[in-house]
């Protein structure tokens, strides 16, 4: 078992990073880094949440754009018809896409690898070509979050990021711990045997069906979250920006980069591609020259060739 | 029996030319995604990895055309040997710097090889090429056909014909030549054909080879009449796919014919449906058929 | 009464008849073991007991519950447990947590589970390797290593399929020592073997399978000489040779 001497370098860089994330819009006061911040916190988010389902239980979601998009559009909806909260809405929002996790998963977790991955390309396009051609949904045209006084209730700032970043950092904070329950428990234990050897697995007693879902719902629960949260910073949506393929690529790609199935993982992998993607698209370019996206996608191929264990497993090596 | 209205409404504009001109072009589309989901087929059978870049591989075939008919004056007719060989040089060099070394690691990473490789592909031609659409104007291959009201496009029906052609002779390699047939067994046990001497690694180069290969000539054949630009392939790639899970994995002819009937699905779906749904109609057909029968239509799993 | 109850289990794939109406019983406490030639359908029999498929006919039953098309998890949860002829553990995970992936069926209790898992470890030997990544055991030690965690299911009953094969005597040896250790903790174990000269002194009693048949069933000394049985391994030509025309 570990020393207690050796958790302590450990315990530090817990907590210098606790520190430097808690003050960090005290010491960088411009928008514009805040800004970086919470890209980094809702990819963060986002790859923490397909984690659970490709990272710990290995099934291979390429449409995880699908639940980004039923929050979203939840809280929104909901607001704009009813006027509803959108704290309610995003609960709304995470609730449903649990329930669409349900459904889709019932019948794709009977596929193999392959079949699975591309069953679940089919349905993400199948969700954007439907909200393109859903009139009331906004349409193709999008839909404007109306304008609220600024305040924590109605999830709306205007004059400052810094509330958001607050939100954000809590929301990636208590998904990243959930994370680690998990990890930890009996859960986290089930998830790596489905995906470790199925036949296995059930000789244990594992029910895979029902795990399988369990990390789907969970994982499409909190992606859901960031959708409404994603709503409430941009105050726009639309099905370009909430559900393409390329959102679920992304996401994937921030989880492989950091390392699947790991806690910090898709930290890491959002506070590298995040900024990188910023750099390339100030410094080298205007919009579509895709050059962060050449980066990118090299930089899966040499991960998956060389280290697929992401950053996180180069960094155990060192340890 | 009661249509629903978005498919009542257009009903009463069709008239027996009007379909058979959505079937004839479905068919002959269809043709082109066959070729190309044959090509997906052959590696995906050979070594159950599936080529998440195979659509990109076709639109580089379909820019190496238009830039050889834009600087070179080179009319795609003769580019189609250039883009067989210079697709098939592209397989067998994904297939010994990445391929290769990913071939016993995880399904994760197998996966994310080829598919950062696509991704790659893809800003790379954004980057070089911009996104902008491009065509090419005056084609040798060009004009219709006219068969009482029904107009056949040249170029379509020229590609269709080249895609079943280079179908045929495909099927002709892999089942009478010495080559092919080794590539048949490499495919059903890797171990007992290394063992009669069959160099796996060369077998399984040729198949991403030839897989490319195709796909570079249905690309080429493309350019006579579709659209360039760098997200083209995606489309064809998800195409690709639903053929083949369609068709049974492993087998080609089935990939063919789910290739054609797909053809067919996506122009009716366009025509009874919505311009929109056209694809749409082909991922609800891919869900339908895993979902129902997983093992596909000709399928061995 | 019987523990497990297997009465005219038939299991067809397509054409091919994998087991044809094979009834055995096997008692708490026994040592059964379960021989024929390849393709005799042992495994599959195996696998229809665990519920990995469905019989096509018959009945399985296990401790008077009738078990026959219950799912494998279901079937490891009341209390049978099983290897498998390739073995299957989990590479990525260590030794320690491929154990308690297989104590959680018991308890969802994690710090019991690993408390368990330590005490497994030590009865099976492997104490030492608990850290070690599963995928970089040796072949001998994976086939501990399974054991060891379907012994964390608490089973009553434990099918063990091929689990000297390509063991070294050595490994052979310690691994017969495992399996007496697993008898004197009162499990019951029912084994698929090749190796004859392990399962022999081992067993109370052989069932011999051929062409998915049950050819034989009797106490170890009199199967070696039961004429169906040497026709069955070696071929009719060879028992006429031996009759000596």
């Amino acid at each position: 078992m570990d020393s207690p001497k050796s958790n302590w370098p450990k315990f530090l860089l817990y907590a210098a990073m606790a520190v430097f994330l808690l003050f960090f819009p005290a010491i960088f006061t411009l928008p514009f880094p805040q800004h970086i911040m919470i890209m980094i916190f809702l990819y963060a988010m986002l790859a923490q949440s397909w984690n659970i389902i490709g990272g710990y239980a290995g099934q291979i979601s390429l449409g995880h754009a699908v639940y980004f998009g039923c929050g979203a559009y939840t809280s929104t909806l909901l607001l704009v018809k009813w006027g509803l909260s959108p704290w309610l809405g995003m609960l709304a929002g995470a609730g449903l896409a649990m329930g669409l996790s349900l459904i889709i998963g019932y019948p794709c977790f009977r596929l193999a690898g392959h079949y699975f991955a591309i069953a679940t390309i089919a349905i993400g396009e199948i969700a954007q070509i439907s909200m393109v051609n859903w009139k009331g949904g906004g349409g193709a045209v999008g839909l404007y979050i109306p304008l609220l006084d600024e305040s924590f209730v109605n999830l709306e700032f205007h004059t400052t990021k810094v509330p958001y970043y607050y939100i954000a950092l809590g929301i990636t904070a208590i998904l990243f711990f959930v994370t680690y329950l998990i990890e930890k428990s009996w859960l986290g234990f089930y998830f790596r045997a489905i995906k470790g050897d199925l036949d296995a697995a059930r000789a244990l007693g594992i029910n895979i069906p029902k795990y399988k879902s369990i990390a789907l719902a969970i994982s499409a629960f909190f992606t859901a979250v960031a959708g409404t949260f994603y709503a409430q910073y941009v105050l726009f949506i639309d099905p370009e920006s909430v559900l393409p393929l390329m959102l679920s690529i992304l996401i994937c790609l921030v989880a492989i980069l950091g390392g699947v199935g790991t806690v910090w993982g898709p930290f890491l992998g959002a506070a590298i591609l995040v900024p990188l993607s910023e750099f390339t698209r100030t410094y080298l370019g205007g919009g579509g020259r895709a050059i962060d996206l050449m980066i990118y996608g090299a930089l899966i191929v040499l991960i998956a060739r060389f280290q697929p264990e992401g950053l996180m497993g180069m960094i155990k090596k060192f340890r | 029996m009661i249509l629903p209205p978005v498919i009542q409404k257009r009903t009463s504009m069709f008239t027996t030319e009007i379909i058979l001109q959505t079937l004839i072009s479905g068919l002959l589309m269809g043709c082109v995604y066959a070729l190309v989901a044959v090509g997906l087929c052959l590696i995906w059978g050979l070594m159950e990895i599936v080529n998440f870049a195979h659509g990109q591989f076709m639109m580089l075939a379909m820019f190496m055309t238009f830039w050889m008919y834009t600087l070179l004056g080179v009319d795609p007719l003769f580019s189609l040997p250039l883009g067989a060989v210079l697709l098939f040089l592209i397989g067998i060099a994904t297939y010994f710097f990445i391929i290769k070394g990913i071939l016993y690691t995880t399904f994760l990473a197998q996966i994310f090889a080829t598919f950062g490789l696509g991704v790659f592909l893809h800003s790379m031609a954004q980057f070089l090429w911009t996104a902008n659409y491009r065509s090419i104007q005056n084609p040798l291959i060009a004009g219709r056909i006219a068969a009482g009201k029904i107009f056949i496009g040249f170029p379509h029906l020229a590609a269709a014909v080249m895609c079943v052609i280079g179908f045929i002779f495909l099927y002709w390699f892999i089942n009478k030549t010495e080559i092919g047939l080794a590539l048949q067994a490499a495919s059903e046990d890797r171990e007992a054909a290394s063992l009669m001497g069959i160099n796996s690694n060369r077998i399984f180069a040729m198949g991403w080879g030839i897989g490319s290969a195709c796909v570079g000539v249905a690309g080429v054949l493309l350019s006579n009449f579709f659209y360039i630009f760098p997200e083209v392939g995606f489309t064809f790639a998800l195409i690709a796919y639903v053929a083949v899970a369609l068709g049974g994995f492993g087998s080609i002819p089935g990939s063919f014919i789910a290739g054609v009937f797909i053809g067919l699905v996506e122009a009716l779906g366009g025509l009874f449906i919505d311009p929109a749904f056209k694809y749409f109609s082909v991922y609800v057909l891919y869900l339908a058929v895993v979902f129902i029968r997983p093992q596909g239509l000709w399928g061995r799993y | 009464m019987a523990l497990l109850q297997v009465r005219d289990l038939t299991k067809r794939f397509g054409g091919l008849v994998a087991c044809d109406s094979v009834s055995v019983e096997i008692k708490e406490g026994e040592i059964v073991g379960l021989i024929g030639p390849n393709g005799a359908g042992k495994t599959t029999l195996f696998n229809c007991i665990a519920g990995f498929y469905p019989p096509n006919s018959g009945q399985v039953t296990f401790e008077g519950q009738e078990i026959t098309s219950l799912p494998a998890d279901r079937v490891c949860q009341l209390g049978i447990a099983r290897t498998f002829q390739v073995v299957k553990i989990f590479k990525e995970m260590t030794v320690l947590e491929n154990l308690m992936v297989g104590g959680f069926v018991r308890s969802l209790n994690t710090g019991k589970v690993r408390q368990e898992a330590m005490d497994t470890l030590n009865f099976t030997g492997l104490a030492e390797k608990k850290e070690m990544r599963g995928g970089a055991l040796t072949i001998a030690d994976k086939k501990r290593l399974e054991i060891a965690r379907s012994l964390m299911t608490k089973p009553r009953l434990l099918m063990l399929d091929e689990a000297m094969a390509g063991l070294t005597q050595k490994e052979t040896q310690e691994a017969l020592e495992l399996i007496h250790k697993l008898h004197q903790q009162k499990i019951t174990l029912f084994l698929v073997e090749h190796v004859m000269e392990v399962i022999m002194p081992i067993s109370h009693r052989v069932v011999v399978l051929d062409y998915g048949k049950k050819i034989a069933e009797d106490v170890p000394e009199k199967i070696i000489n039961n004429e169906e049985v040497i026709k069955a391994y070696l071929g009719d030509k060879y028992h006429a040779a031996r009759r000596g025309h």
